[in-house]
């Protein structure tokens, strides 16, 4: 599955993203703290306002006491008296704020304490004064006294007063240092963050819309080669179905649809829907197979008989296969073909392979046994004719003597006849059994078979070093025999036979009219002769039985010979030719498969 | 009939056969004395008789009516007591397939029918002065088929 495109990007930009969110969560968070420390600071700001105005206010009642006070005395107009009288309540109700807004602080309850007491004496030294000061208790010098002991004290509250402020002053700065340490985040930090973090979710970006490009670039591919595929199920008459064994879902191709006589996407298959598909004959079997599939994770080729609605018959070959896909999910495979039309031609091949297998063993075993029978009444008539011969010749007239050579001339023709028709059909039937043979020796052999014929004749042969094959070895040597047989028999008169072989190892595309080109090396094993030849345009019916290009008178021979050596070749799958110039001699060739 | 003549027994069918074969051993210059059975089951019942006088040499054909010459050779080597008779087949076939079944059957001789009585007589001799303790002791392939 290469053309599969790897997806990896997916990974990478989960990882931009997942770094993209926590840069935001941190910026998020770090405005969130200053956002709180903000608010922090302007409360304490207003705390400090706040006390800052309680203790003004403290001061200016005290001062309005005095000031009231002080006109008083000049004018003695009792009006002048009201603010003094009021200025206790709004000092206490100042007081009463400060100790709150202070509670926190045990330090500056201290020094509010002490103000307190400071302004309890303010208050004494203001009501001594008023006393020396009536006409009645009049006391110049002790009301000197007061009015300067007011003065001192009304310092010493002044004082008491700002050393309070500058206390809530100090303690305020020092709470805005450590705001401004904590939130030291500058802001280039903060930008430079934020766009890096929009760098990544642009990077994100570019790598999915890239992705998309791809994605569609494959899902057009991937279209095409479905396409593709559906067409050549169409073609190839064959179909596939998918079987989510985690989901127990089932997809079936287009062509499977047809293949079970329905248009595509006709039903909703499940596990059981094929099984009514099946004839009645295959079902248990099917049945089987298909519970084999989920043990085996796998399934070896199945042929089986479908039955379609219209009571079709269609002959079935299905297999499978169980797929891993990456994401780990099991998905069984499986292609059915329809092997209706090969396997109905199967059938008539079979019955028509079987019918010529009978007809060939009936014709082997009729030649058999017409050979057999024959030569019983032939061997009769011969044995009587040497009895005749032996004892009645003497007392026989010269016509009869004359009629009973022929009657055994022609008998002993007859049993060469049958003799190399028994050899042809033996040639034929018996059983091959093929051995790895030295040819030399085999040639050797049918050498010392036709002795007495090369010593009579004179012939002289040469050969040469001849292969070790795998062959039926009484067949080659055989084969040898009538080669060099043939050579013998059709020499020239006034010349000695003189026969050469030669052997070549070659190979088949040196001859591609000639030999199976699905074999790559033959052996050439050449039989030459300086015999009398033959008209070249008989060169391929020599090998045909019973073809004879010389009367029976000139050679004896049955026109079996030549066709006994092309069978014997064939069985070898291999070749015999022959050429010949009339006169000067015959060249037989034969082509063994190595 | 001398009581040291050999006691031959030849199974055929085929009355001319039989007559060659009586010719030939009539002008063999060895004491015989031959019998004939007409088919493979004549053969066994004269053999399984239990009085019956055993042949020195049994010719056997192969092609018979009733009981075939091998069915009887696979019989008699059965029999302990007929087992060791020298048996020669005397067959029309030369096919290899028959040397083959009769070779591994325990036939000592297998002998092509001649066509010529010449050959015939020559034959006859042969088997005849075969010593046949050795050939049983030395049986081979080779010379099993008989040639002249």
């Amino acid at each position: 599955m290469k053309w599969i495109p790897k997806f990896n990007s997916s990974n990478s930009l989960r990882v931009i993203f997942v770094i993209a969110i926590f840069i935001l969560l941190f910026l998020s968070s770090i405005a969130y703290k200053h956002n709180r420390d903000l608010n922090e600071s302007s409360k304490l700001l207003m705390h400090n306002y706040e006390i800052n105005i309680q203790l003004e206010r403290l001061m200016s009642a005290i001062k309005d006491a005095e000031t009231g006070q002080r006109g008083y005395i000049i004018t003695r107009n009792s009006r002048f008296l009201s603010p003094y009288l009021f200025s206790r309540d709004k000092v206490n109700t100042s007081f009463i704020a400060l100790r709150k807004l202070t509670a926190d602080n045990p330090k500056q309850q201290q020094n509010l304490q002490r103000l307190f007491k400071l302004i309890i004496l303010r208050f004494a030294s203001f009501e001594n004064c008023l006393k020396y000061s009536e006409p009645a208790t009049y006391d110049k010098r002790k009301l000197d006294n007061h009015m300067f002991g007011g003065r001192i004290l009304m310092e010493n509250i002044r004082f008491q007063v700002d050393e309070m402020n500058d206390i809530e002053k100090k303690y305020l700065q020092k709470r805005l240092k450590i705001y401004d340490q904590e939130t030291s985040l500058g802001p280039v930090f903060s930008i430079s963050l934020f766009l890096a973090a929009m760098t990544f979710i642009l990077l994100a970006y570019r790598q999915i819309s890239k992705d998309i490009v791809r994605l569609k670039i494959y899902n057009r591919r991937l279209l095409i080669s479905s396409g593709l595929m559906a067409e050549s199920e169409k073609i190839g008459k064959f179909s596939t179905w998918q079987w989510d064994l985690e989901t127990d879902k089932i997809i079936y191709s287009d062509n499977q649809f047809r293949l079970l006589g329905y248009e595509p996407g006709a039903f909703v298959p499940t596990k059981e829907t094929f099984l009514e598909f099946v004839h009645a004959d295959d079902k248990a079997m099917i049945e089987k197979s298909m519970e084999g599939i989920v043990n085996h994770k796998s399934l070896p080729f199945v042929y089986y008989k479908i039955v379609r609605p219209d009571h079709q018959i269609r002959y079935l070959k299905s297999t499978g296969k169980l797929l891993v896909d990456r994401n780990g999910s099991k998905i069984l495979l499986g292609i059915n073909f329809d092997i209706t039309d090969e396997h109905l031609l199967n059938i008539e091949l079979q019955e028509r392979n079987s019918e010529l297998e009978k007809s060939n063993k009936e014709l082997a075993s009729f030649n058999h046994v017409a050979s057999h029978d024959l030569q019983e009444p032939l061997r009769k008539i011969q044995t009587f004719i040497s009895r005749v011969s032996d004892a009645d010749k003497a007392v026989m007239s010269e016509s009869g003597k004359n009629y009973i050579s022929k009657i055994e001339i022609s008998a002993k023709r007859m049993r060469v006849l049958i003799d190399d028709l028994l050899l042809f059909s033996r040639t034929n039937t018996t059983k091959k059994e093929f051995i790895k043979s030295s040819l030399t020796e085999l040639f050797e052999n049918a050498q010392l078979e036709l002795n007495e014929a090369i010593e009579e004749k004179k012939a002289v042969i040469i050969t040469t070093k001849l292969p070790k094959l795998h062959v039926i070895p009484y067949q080659i040597e055989q084969l040898f025999i009538n080669l060099i047989g043939n050579s013998l028999k059709y020499s020239q008169n006034d010349i000695a036979p003189k026969i050469v072989i030669e052997c070549d190892k070659i190979h088949s595309t040196l001859y591609p009219e000639l030999l199976d080109q699905s074999v790559k090396k033959f052996y050439k094993i050449t039989f030459s002769d300086n015999g009398m030849g033959f008209d070249p345009q008989f060169k391929e019916t020599i090998f045909i039985l019973f073809q004879r290009l010389h009367s029976k008178t000139e050679y004896p021979g049955t026109g079996i010979g030549l066709a006994i050596c092309k069978k014997i070749v064939d069985n070898h799958k291999g070749y015999i030719i022959a050429d010949s110039t009339p006169n000067k001699g015959s060249v037989f060739t034969i082509f063994l498969p190595e | 009939m001398q009581k040291n003549a050999l006691h031959i027994l030849l199974a055929d069918d085929d009355e001319d056969d039989r007559l060659f074969f009586k010719d030939a051993f009539e002008e063999v210059k060895v004491q015989t004395k031959v019998e004939f059975a007409f088919d493979g089951m004549q053969l066994m019942e004269y053999l399984t008789q239990p009085d019956a006088k055993l042949p020195d040499i049994l010719f056997l054909d192969l092609n018979m009516p009733k009981k075939t010459g091998k069915e009887c050779l696979a019989e008699i080597k059965q029999n302990e007591r007929l087992k060791n008779i020298i048996i020669a087949i005397y067959s029309t076939s030369s096919s290899e397939q028959d040397i083959e079944d009769t070779f591994v059957q325990g036939a000592n001789i297998y002998i092509k029918k001649p066509s010529d009585f010449n050959d015939l007589k020559k034959i006859i001799n042969e088997v005849l002065t075969v010593n046949w303790h050795y050939q049983t002791s030395g049986l081979n392939r080779d010379n099993f088929l008989l040639r002249l």
